[in-house]
């Protein structure tokens, strides 16, 4: 290289150094205003009592210790965490084994398939709510009725959406999102080399055993991403009940720690309470992460 | 060294200007679209705030009854002073009506709110209320004379008037008179509820023999909750006391909560649920699936609208009372006409309100376009309330419903509202509970578990309401 060319390098640093700020100033701009600022803001806010500007009492750590000790909070607890369990061990598994078989070259009409797993995410998680609160309905949703055409000792009565909230909630999650996370599975299932596959074969492996010495290995990483999206996506689960029951449901059956969130919030207008429990939720989904991190390292290890 | 130099003369001449080169193509097309957006947005804005005054409302209806007389005002005033109508639906009229309120920053200059959101403003201390206190001149007016005394107590809050009310919304039982007759019930025999749960359990039938009733006397349910709480106000109960003290296990609910207990399970059950607003409900009214709903006035307009083959095969009678003797109403629903504290011109405005909610032709459609009884008592003469409605057989729906008015209980708001209503309705949903695992309970036994229950659902409201500083009394 020349002086000349690297004086010009030189000299076009601080311009190249400039773009990509500039690139990120209006991404960073939105961030800082719409999500950095309300952030820190709600650090002092779940310390206070308010409403609106004129009418602010400092309380210190007291809303948080109102939620520690708040029975209908601790409900709320409960639900999402079974929830999250009840979403986690049937959509992950599920998943997966659909993605099995779409990519099996046998299957015909794959593609079809594909989509008419995926559908539920093109009509939207409401839609999905609204749909889910027709076909639990007891008498004439198409749930009781269909299943009491094929067991005539199932009850039309049977109160899917007074006494099995959970299950409820849990099943229409199961129809929103399996074929999501199916299709991450079918990605890491079309990268995982042939030749493995052939090798383990020649090797005398049958089919349960290539699943688990080549398969599971390959595709681990993205099984570990789907399961870390669907915990943390379960732990902030609120539209699905929101709409299903405007609330928690039938005696807070229904009631994440999200609408809970949203109840003290926007309908009780105790903004403090609210950024309180919004706190102890991102202390939950940290504690979360960071467990399911460590892990993936000591399995990497 | 020349080459070198030739070069260098040869990179410079080919280079951008320093300014351009330091913003690459990309950065300029998103800082042209952003300029773009900038001069577009503000002339595709439609709810450009109007020289005037703004009004919201949260009824289709209202704002084609007040049309006459909005364009009336417009037409007698100046620019300035002409009311533009806006027509929002609930949540969103909440929302930006709070977020107004709690910023402080200019919302519509008048607010007509439902009951259910208007409590909501109620929430701060007295001074953070963000509609005008309309107490000194509606009492200086002599509205609280003109106006049914109870309209006033949802739109109050530690003793000060903050709306002027649209309406009363007594109720009524409205049943199935082509069913109930073939049964041979005389329902003018009816004066309590448990007679009418002893009477109309003669209309329930089982076809099918499954044991489970595919007709029921009563739609009632724990999710009909404003139901619920217009039945508690009926027994005297409620929520809240007049000084907004939560009143949730106070012995009239306790009682009530009991018998709903047994009209909804175990062997003395006449409920089933036939929700409001849906399909479904509608469809089970159609089918006589049941038989009687709990109605006030404004019911009975969404009924005509939604199930018109019902005309001419309904009735209406007075709530059955709670004791002999009691009360034969109660009200459900409501909204208020209330102005925003933070607008200018409040005198005008009021001039305004009164203009459009004590006027007669608003009365009149009130009643004509959704059988809306007016909360003004001198209108009650009218003849207009005299006349038959043949959805309901012809009987004169308005004059019995303006001869129960004057019973209606008072019904006090509060920003907890919300939150007691759902504790109550999971005390009630607990108590089925309780039902079905114990069939022969007493009514005894009823009421001590419902007492356990609401005591419970109280303790929480009364925690809860004891966190806020500002009303609650807080620590």
């Amino acid at each position: 290289m020349t002086r000349a060319a690297t004086a010009l390098a030189g000299a076009s640093m601080p311009r190249s150094r400039l773009a990509p700020w500039l690139l990120l100033a209006p991404a960073i701009g939105v961030l800082a205003i719409f999500t950095g600022y309300p952030l820190v803001q709600s650090v002092p806010l779940s310390m206070k009592q308010t409403f609106g500007p004129g009418a602010t009492t400092w309380v210190g750590l007291e809303n948080f210790a109102a939620a520690l000790g708040d029975p209908i909070f601790h409900k709320a607890v409960i639900n999402t965490v079974l929830f999250m369990i009840g979403s986690v061990c049937t959509q992950i598994p599920a998943a997966l084994g659909l993605a099995l078989l779409l990519n099996h070259p046998s299957i015909r009409g794959r593609a079809v398939l594909r989509l008419l797993f995926f559908s539920p995410q093109l009509v939207g998680l409401v839609f999905v709510a609204v749909l889910t609160r027709i076909a639990f309905e007891k008498s004439t949703g198409i749930v009781n009725t269909g299943l009491h055409a094929v067991l005539p000792m199932w009850s039309l009565e049977f109160p899917w959406l007074e006494k099995h909230v959970l299950a409820t909630l849990v099943l229409a999650s199961f129809w929103m999102w399996t074929g999501f996370h199916m299709v991450f599975f079918l990605a890491a299932l079309q990268n995982v080399p042939k030749e493995l596959h052939e090798a383990a074969s020649i090797d005398g492996a049958g089919p349960v055993r290539r699943f688990w010495v080549v398969t599971m290995p390959a595709i681990l990483p993205i099984a570990s991403f789907v399961t870390m999206l669907s915990v943390l996506g379960s732990l902030q689960l609120f539209e699905l009940p929101y709409v299903v029951f405007a609330g928690g449901g039938p005696e807070n059956r229904g009631l994440t720690i999200v609408t809970y969130l949203y109840q003290t919030g926007f309908e009780s207008g105790d903004l403090g309470y609210s950024s309180a429990i919004g706190w102890l939720l991102a202390i939950m989904l940290l504690f979360c992460s960071i467990i399911m991190l460590l892990a993936g390292r000591a399995r990497h290890a | 060294m020349q080459r070198d130099g030739a070069r260098e003369d040869a990179v410079r001449a080919s280079r951008l200007p320093l300014w351009m080169e330091c913003i690459p193509p990309g950065v300029w097309v998103i800082l042209v679209l952003a300029a773009a957006s900038l001069v577009v947005a503000p002339m595709l804005e439609s709810g450009k705030r109007a020289d005037g005054k703004v009004m919201w409302t949260f009824a289709l209806m209202h704002r084609t009854m007040y049309a006459p007389i909005l364009n009336e005002w417009n037409r007698t005033h100046d620019e300035d002073m002409h009311v533009e109508l806006r027509l929002l639906g609930i949540p969103a009229l909440e929302r930006r009506m709070m977020s107004g309120f709690l910023s402080e920053i200019p919302t519509a200059d008048l607010i007509e709110a439902e009951r259910s959101i208007a409590p909501r403003a109620f929430a701060g201390p007295l001074e953070s209320v963000g509609f005008l206190d309309l107490t000194d001149r509606i009492r200086a007016e002599g509205l609280d004379e003109a106006i049914n005394p109870p309209s006033f107590i949802p739109w109050m809050s530690r003793g000060r008037i903050f709306g002027l009310p649209h309406d009363v919304h007594p109720m009524m039982l409205a049943y199935r008179s082509d069913i109930v007759e073939a049964a041979g019930i005389d329902v003018d025999a009816i004066e309590t509820w448990d007679d009418f749960a002893r009477e109309f359990a003669r209309v329930q039938t089982d076809a099918n023999n499954d044991g489970t009733p595919d007709r029921f006397a009563l739609n009632f349910w724990p999710t009909q909750v404003e139901a619920l709480e217009a039945l508690l106000l009926q027994a005297g109960g409620g929520f809240f006391d007049a000084e907004g003290r939560s009143i949730v296990a106070c012995p009239e609910n306790v009682m009530v909560l009991a018998r709903m207990g047994e009209w909804m399970a175990g062997p003395t059950r006449i409920a089933a649920d036939a929700q409001e607003f849906t399909a479904m409900g509608n469809q089970m009214k159609l089918d006589g699936q049941v038989c009687a709903s709990v109605m006030p006035d404004w019911l009975a307009d969404i009924w005509k609208t939604f199930i018109p083959q019902l005309e001419g095969k309904m009735k209406l009678m007075p709530l059955p009372a709670w004791e002999p003797g009691g009360r034969r109403t109660s009200a459900w629903g409501g909204s208020m006409l209330g102005i925003a504290k933070s607008a200018p011109d409040h005198d005008a405005l009021w001039e305004f309100a009164k203009t459009l909610y004590l006027s007669d032709e608003v009365a009149r459609a009130l009643w004509r376009e959704g059988d809306i009884i007016s909360p003004i008592r001198s209108h009650w003469s009218d003849p207009m309330y005299d006349e038959p409605d043949p959805y309901f057989s012809m009987q004169p729906k308005g004059r019995m419903l303006i001869d129960l008015a004057d019973q209606i209980p008072p019904r006090a708001s509060s920003p907890f509202g919300r939150f007691a209503q759902l504790r109550v309705q999971d005390a009630l949903y607990k108590l089925l509970n309780y039902r079905n695992s114990r069939p022969d309970a007493t009514r005894a036994e009823m009421e001590a578990k419902a007492a356990e229950l609401l005591a419970n659902a109280d303790a929480q409201v009364r925690r809860q309401m004891s966190r806020n500083r500002f009303v609650g009394g807080g620590s």
